[in-house]
């Protein structure tokens, strides 16, 4: 981790929360637990395939994202994350590993993922944005395919370590993950939208 | 049929553990999950194939009163590649293999029941592994109906063409003429 990479940024004890403790969890679990959720992942998508373009373009406030947009949003890191994950695991020399320890940075942003009772905004990174771009539903196959690609990914990674293959990440060139850290980035950062996706589509009564 | 008494034997020792039902097109596996679990199915119809490169494989289709299970991992317990999907709305009864394995071998003629069922599955599989390899999509038409006509009635166009390994409009061709 780079260090100066802080700089300029929130002091750290302000910035991180104060319970971000490192987790240790077999790395087997952990596979485990982020197949289930793209499973789930896969099955909520599957049902928006059904919706109308009406639906699927409604926005639920004048700034909140639609259905397509958050589908979209999430396209955009996959296009990023999975040939990023992809080729560092193929060029990963370390074994695996029993057990994964998450790194200090990686599990915060692994956990300020994760959605709160009362789904919490977040800032989106301009490039991140799909407010106002032309959207179709060949976006949800995309994202299914990605899907489908992060599955493929997970059982490849449990051949390499975890722990001592890194990742970059979209948002910093100085930061690298732990790619355990990368998987759950990803797939909670998934978790956080398929819930809103969820609230939208019990606004719609659908 | 044998499968059918194999069910009926479970349901008397009250060992399905409980009933899944599965929405049109949801995943009841994904690859890389250990599932060592045998199901049964009430109603509906899945299939099992493996993703690769965008593209589906069928490998196995289930229907009414077949039993259906991800057999890589139900024996080597751990994950494996095969997706299992509903086709239809679909209802399944679950056993584990824990108690499956108690009941086959609490008595003798379970285990016999058992071993005529895995006999029939060799000669399936032997079967399917000719229809692979033969070139002219007709031949693998007349094999496969032939073997099980009820899979024309029970499974989509699109799927059998994928288990035929033909496009749809092939299959849709084949069945006109």
């Amino acid at each position: 981790m780079n260090g100066s990479a802080l700089n300029g940024m929130t002091e750290p004890n302000t910035f991180y929360p104060k319970n971000n403790t490192s987790m240790r969890i077999k790395t087997k679990d952990l596979i485990e637990e982020l197949v289930e959720k793209t499973k789930n992942h896969l099955n909520e998508l599957n049902k928006l395939k059904s919706l109308s373009i009406e639906n699927l373009n409604y926005r639920p406030g004048p700034d909140k994202w639609s259905i397509l947009e958050c589908v979209e949003h999430l396209n955009r890191y996959g296009r990023f994350y999975l040939p990023e994950i992809e080729s560092r695991i193929e060029q990963s020399k370390s074994l695996a590993e029993d057990e994964f320890k998450s790194g200090f940075l990686g599990n915060y942003f692994a956990n300020s993922m994760l959605p709160k009772v009362k789904l919490n905004t977040m800032k989106t990174f301009k490039e991140m944005n799909p407010i106002g771009s032309d959207l179709d539903e060949s976006s949800i196959q995309t994202l299914i395919d990605q899907q489908h690609k992060t599955l493929d990914l997970l059982s490849k990674a449990g051949s390499v370590s975890m722990n001592k293959t890194k990742t970059s990440i979209s948002i910093s060139k100085w930061i690298k993950l732990k790619l355990g850290d990368t998987f759950r980035v990803v797939v909670y950062h998934n978790y956080r939208h398929m819930v809103q996706i969820k609230n939208i589509t019990k606004e719609l009564s659908i | 049929m044998d499968t059918n008494l194999l069910a009926k034997k479970i349901k008397e020792a009250h060992l399905w553990e409980k009933t899944i039902d599965l929405e049109r097109n949801e995943f009841l596996k994904v690859k890389g999950q250990t599932d060592t679990n045998l199901y049964y199915v009430i109603h509906g119809s899945l299939r099992i194939f493996v993703y690769h490169e965008s593209e589906e494989h069928t490998i196995r289709l289930g229907y009414k009163d077949n039993f259906i299970a991800s057999l890589d991992s139900f024996i080597s317990e751990s994950p494996s590649n095969l997706c299992i999907q509903s086709i239809k709305k679909t209802q399944l009864k679950v056993i584990s293999k824990k108690s499956f394995l108690g009941f086959i071998h609490s008595s003798n003629q379970n285990l016999q029941i058992w071993l005529e069922v895995l006999n029939q599955l060799i000669y399936q599989q032997i079967e399917r592994e000719q229809d692979l390899l033969i070139t002219s999509p007709i031949e693998r038409y007349k094999r496969v109906l032939q073997r099980s006509p009820l899979l024309f009635q029970e499974i989509p166009n699109k799927y059998i063409a994928s288990y035929l390994r033909m496009t749809p409009e092939t299959l849709s061709r084949i069945k006109k003429s």
